[in-house]
């Protein structure tokens, strides 16, 4: 077995530095894993807010039960006095209960808040050691909308529907013992109202769930119709077609009001027969009260008569017994949206081809000494390409079989092969982007493996084909970070790249993202002057460095690079044959005998 | 105040439009408060007053239970069918102000200035501009409809409580007026700030989200990896740091709803016996009060996600508010020239970018003759996008005039729409047949392949035109410019991005089609610029030469062109 070998078998373990799963509270683990089983159970907020919550909710018994005592002492002509201790009662109760209801809701937010985080901190581990050639690696768009907008409905769906569902269970049961022994009439009244709400609501909501969330999805289809135009605003413009586009929006925006109301007519429907038996379910409980006290129903009270304190309890109690069941129903959408949250961000936490991990921090500066790279029996695939490609144009297949390659420290190389033919692959394994199946790579004299990647990648500079420019300063664009590179380094790599100018002009400046305000040509300068400050750099490579640009620029391009590479190991994966006959070597992949060495 | 009078702009989109509807959503929805105030309020009525009618036989007989119990069962049929209707009818309302709204939008970014204004903005503002439009619809559903509801709700009850006893009225009504409106309107203040945090915490994540994803190679490269992801963790914390201060707002708020309801209850258990003790009032109107008092802070309690929602609106309005003022029609070109005798004639054009900064052309004159094709080359930067861009009429010149023919302009990134294939061309001419279109289609070399289709002409695209290859998007999009039967073309880079073979079929048929009309091609490549018959090098800003085909300088400028 290889080293290398070594490396892929340690990779699971390396990928992500904490596990999060450890941090997580049992029952989020129970919930993950009930998840994945598929059932769509809820992840839970914890059982103490749950259960401040639904004490809150059970105190309005104690409530109830003081303020009925206080109307019939009213009817008895009691006086004032008498109503005191019990609206005190009421009050000191009412404050106990907002305060329980306060602090569970809190903690159940809190819980469900902090298990966000380490849901977005799992993906973008995750993400963060996804190599960049996995074609099945989700686009950053998409990315970015499932971590940042979609996963903020996870909160809500853990803070509040389980604790609601828990108290939908709890108070109706809490309830109908007390109204029981008091009146069997009553307590059947609720307890046949009840079950019928979600016979009913099902009945209603069943046909109508699977079009309404489809429906609902369309709404979001509207920015994205909206955003379609306005990207391609050029051409509407110039072909005076806005009148006519701003008109196709608002069909297409009435259209799809018009087919979501439908929809909406009967999703409605199933919360409006939960109003219905809840508000038919109170009027009842009034009615036969009312009848009972005029002696016209007589039963119903296990043989005795009610007193007006105890019907006004019933009474007091009946809108409370429907109220959890209310606001499910209310919240049933956050269920639906935290449920889709929550298999999104599995989605893209999906392990998928690693790169070559970093373990650590290099300890020692590399000295910048001429780089040699040696690859010997070199075997990659991209994994599981075959699915992920949907026009099926790419099956899988081998990139390198039995590669090896050697490379002289301070050598210039240009690397040649047709379309998919491999050289940016090849240079991407040389970087450690993508872990090779098999064979080595050692750079320097030292293979290529988590303990020494960060190290081996100290002395390597890199030119990416679309490099990245993040929003800052070109100063900051040039150290991405980096603290061992001072104003000097950052000036004379500007410098290398001949954007003194825009250094100076405008140093403040904050680049926009994805480089707004550059053009192709400085952003790739500005990627040079991102190589040129690494003074450590042994090896540079660069992929396919004057593609798309027009040739004034690119030999400007290839001068520079030629410029930063000197004393160093240069290695160029191109199709430009203007910039690989500048190189001292020029290797052809998938054809051993096209390996042309300069004299 | 700034944001108010935003917000006010937006008030008046939604209130100009479809009043109506509106209007009727929010009495709807007063309705289902009253009608649940009332529900309770009755049942309390009607017990008590049984059970002292049923203490003895004679009142049991004469008391007319018929009336209170057929209104309770009224009022619960009234409280369903009106909430039914009050959320139908509010968000048929909400959805079609949404729509106006996209539309406006739409129209307001469509006109010169903004339009620049857009083409140079980063993709987070497109993106931030559908975030706004969504956090509106809170106005009026949770804003505008509770705050309604809530204070109508409170002057009917307290108006048929101070029928019972004036003091009474008089005291609930204050008591629900100022709690129900101070603690959302305390909240509301308070929640601007963190919601604004918030706001904007999420933005930070979702850059850093796509620097993660788009620069990882770099960031692995520098060794920056755990930095960005311990730079997404803390965006995260600040997020959550907001959303933990909007939380402990909302719950807050929830207490003192809570708290200010048992205060309201156990005041009016107390006002009521003293009024039923001086004889004021009977127990049964005691009681009605008390379960009023039970049910009466419930429209107020609606409030409180309007008030946590209300500085994210005020956000979207501030962002939104100037953009929805109307929008004038511009005067369809007011300076195009009655018919100049070239295709397009630039005569001494200044423009730069920026107030201050060095002009990107100076003073430049050039004019393309009708019919002619003329090649823009140069390195990038030198102002060939900036001469097209004056043609196409996007960018005003500063100095100088610039008069073309009719122009159709061919981007250089494929803009498509997801529409069938059918809409994407009609852009171009919009009452274009069939025939016509499989006509354009046949010339761009496309026509064999939408024969093909399944579904021909009526195929659907995906966003930006997705479904197609490169080639063939491009394709399309000749069709299109094909379809636009203008006598002057501008193409920039028409076949960038194209596999050679592609590319050489694209320009052939270019060249096949454009006989007769005047054509102005940006490019560095060499077999688009073998199109033209004269070629212009441009550099800062300026012509630096102009050469004829045939002359040895036409040659000696194509070999600088990148050959493939």
């Amino acid at each position: 077995m290889s080293a290398l070998d070594t490396a892929i078998a340690r990779q699971p373990a390396l990928r992500k530095p904490v596990d999060p799963e450890a941090l997580t509270i049992p029952e989020q683990k129970a919930g993950a894993r009930r998840r994945r089983a598929g059932s769509g159970a809820p992840a839970s907020p914890g059982r103490f807010p749950i259960a401040l919550q639904a004490g809150a909710s059970l105190i309005w018994i104690g409530q109830a039960a003081l303020l009925a005592m206080a109307i019939g002492d009213i009817a008895a002509g009691a006086g004032a006095r008498a109503v005191i201790w019990p609206a005190i009662g009421v009050f000191v109760l009412g404050v106990l209960r907002a305060w329980m209801d306060r602090s569970g809701s809190r903690l159940a937010f809190r819980t469900a808040r902090h298990q966000l985080s380490l849901l977005r901190e799992k993906a973008v581990s995750a993400l963060a050691t996804r190599s960049p050639l996995d074609a099945s690696r989700p686009s950053s768009g998409y990315v970015a909308s499932t971590i940042a907008e979609q996963a903020e409905a996870v909160v809500p769906y853990v803070a509040r529907f389980e604790p609601l569902r828990w108290r939908a269970v709890i108070v109706p049961l809490a309830i109908f013992a007390c109204v029981l022994p008091l009146s069997w009439v009553a307590a059947l009244i609720m307890l046949v109202a009840l079950p019928l709400i979600p016979i009913f609501m099902a009945l209603v909501g069943w046909r109508a769930k699977e079009a309404s969330e489809r429906q609902l999805a369309k709404m979001g289809d509207m920015n994205a119709f909206l955003l379609d135009r306005l990207r391609g605003l050029a051409t509407i413009r110039s072909f005076d077609a806005v009148d006519r586009t701003a008109l196709r929006l608002r069909e297409e925006a009435d259209l799809l009001r018009r087919r979501t109301m439908a929809v909406l007519r009967i999703a409605f429907l199933s919360s409006a027969v939960l109003e219905l038996f809840s508000a038919l379910g109170v009027a009842m409980v009034a009615v036969y009260v009312g009848f009972h006290f005029l002696g016209q129903l007589e039963f119903g009270a296990w043989g005795g008569r009610l007193s007006l304190a105890q019907g006004v309890f019933i009474l007091m109690l009946a809108p409370a017994f429907f109220e959890p069941m209310r606001e499910l129903s209310a919240v049933w959408h956050d269920r639906a949206a935290g449920v889709a949250a929550l298999e999104a961000l599995e989605k893209v936490t999906a392990a998928g081809e690693p790169v070559v991990v970093a373990a650590g921090v290099p300890a020692v500066k590399p000295d910048g000494r001429a780089a040699g790279v040696v690859i010997d029996g070199l075997h990659f695939r991209h994994a599981g390409s075959g699915a992920a490609v949907t026009d099926g144009s790419m099956p899988e297949r081998k990139v390198f079989d039995d590669l090896s390659l050697d490379i002289r420290p301070g050598e210039r190389v240009a690397v040649m092969a047709p379309s998919g033919g491999g050289k940016s692959t090849l240079l991407a394994l040389i970087a450690g982007l993508a872990v090779p199946e098999g064979g080595t790579i050692r750079i320097g004299g030292e293979t290529l493996r988590p303990e020494t990647a960060a190290r081996l990648r100290a002395g390597m500079a890199w030119l990416g084909q679309t490099p990245h420019i993040f929003p800052g300063t070109p100063g900051r664009n040039v150290t991405l970070g980096r603290s061992d590179m001072d104003e000097h380094v950052v000036e004379a790599a500007l410098g290398a790249a001949r954007l003194d100018s825009l250094a100076h002009t405008r140093r403040q400046v904050v680049l926009g993202e994805g480089g707004a305000g550059l053009s192709g040509g400085e952003a790739l300068r500005l990627a040079i002057a991102r190589a040129a400050a690494v003074q450590g750099a042994g090896l540079v490579l660069a992929d396919e460095p004057t593609a798309h640009l027009d040739r004034a620029t690119a030999g400007e391009i290839t001068d520079m690079l030629l410029e930063i590479s000197e004393g160093r190991t240069l290695i160029v994966a191109t199709h430009d044959p203007v910039l690989a006959s500048r190189m001292d070597r020029i290797v052809m992949l998938g054809d051993e005998s096209a390996d042309g060495r300069r004299a | 105040m700034n944001s108010l009078r935003h917000l006010q702009a937006v008030m008046a989109l939604f209130w100009s439009q479809n009043r109506l509807m509106l209007a009727a959503g929010t009495l709807l929805a007063l309705c289902t408060a009253l009608a649940g105030i009332a529900l309770l309020g009755l049942s309390g009525w009607f017990i008590t007053a049984t059970a002292i009618a049923g203490a003895s036989v004679a009142t049991a007989l004469v008391f007319d239970v018929f009336a209170p119990a057929a209104g309770i069962r009224f009022l619960a049929l009234a409280r369903t069918f009106s909430r039914y209707g009050e959320r139908l009818v509010t968000h048929d309302a909400t959805l079609e102000v949404l729509a106006r709204l996209r539309e406006r939008v739409f129209r307001t970014f469509a006109t010169d200035e903004e339009a620049r204004s857009l083409a140079a903005r980063p993709a987070r503002l497109l993106f931030r501009l559908t975030v706004d439009i969504d956090a509106l619809d809170s106005l009026y559903l949770r804003v505008a409809v509770p705050l309604v509801a809530a204070l109508g709700s409170a002057l009917v009850t307290s108006a048929a409580l101070g029928l019972i006893a004036p003091a009474l009225g008089i005291g609930i009504g204050l008591a629900l007026i100022l709690s129900g409106l101070a603690i959302p309107a305390v909240a509301a203040a308070r929640a601007q700030k963190p919601a604004r945090r918030r706001a904007h915490a999420l933005e930070v994540l979702r850059s850093r989200t796509i620097d993660l994803m788009r620069g990882q190679a770099d960031l692995v490269m520098a060794n920056r990896l755990s930095a960005q992801t311990a730079a997404l963790s803390a965006a995260d914390s600040r997020l959550a740091d907001a959303d933990d201060a909007l939380n402990h707002i909302e719950a807050s708020t929830g207490f003192s709803f809570a708290v200010a309801g048992a205060g309201l209850l156990a005041a009016t258990l107390i006002a009521a016996a003293v009024l039923a003790e001086s004889g004021t009032i009977g127990a049964p109107a005691a009681a009605l009060a008390v379960f009023v008092a039970l049910a009466c802070l419930e429209p107020f309690a609606a409030l409180r996600r309007g008030a946590l929602e209300l500085g994210r609106v005020l956000l979207s309005a501030r962002r939104l508010g100037s953009k929805l003022t109307d929008v004038v029609d511009e005067a369809a070109s007011p300076d195009l020239p009655s018919c100049p005798a070239n295709a397009v004639e630039i005569a001494g054009v200044t423009v730069s970018y920026r107030h201050g900064d060095r002009p990107v052309v100076e003073d430049q004159s050039l004019a393309v003759a009708r019919g002619e094709h003329v090649a823009l080359i140069g390195a990038s930067g030198a102002g060939k996008s900036t001469i097209l861009s004056l043609i196409a009429g996007e960018l005003p010149p500063h100095a100088g005039t610039v008069r073309t023919l009719p122009a159709a302009l061919l981007t250089q990134r494929t803009e498509l729409f997801c529409d069938t294939l059918r809409g994407n061309l009609a852009l171009a001419r919009s009452n274009a047949g069939d025939g016509e279109m499989m006509e354009a289609l046949h010339a761009a070399g496309l026509g064999a392949f939408v024969a093909g289709l399944p579904e021909g002409l009526d195929t659907m695209l995906g966003e930006g035109g997705a479904g197609l290859s490169a080639g063939q998007a491009r394709r399309l999009a000749l069709a299109r410019l094909l379809l636009r039967d203008t006598p002057v073309w501008l193409l920039d880079e028409p076949t960038e991005g194209l596999d050679g073979s592609t590319a050489r079929d694209v320009i052939e048929r270019i060249g096949a089609c454009a006989a007769g009309r005047a054509l102005v091609i940006v490019t560095h490549i060499r077999r688009e610029a073998e199109l033209a018959d004269r070629i212009l090098l441009i550099e800062h800003g300026r012509v630096q030469a102009d050469c004829a085909r045939g002359s040895r300088e036409y040659l000696r400028l194509l070999e600088r062109l990148r050959p493939d």
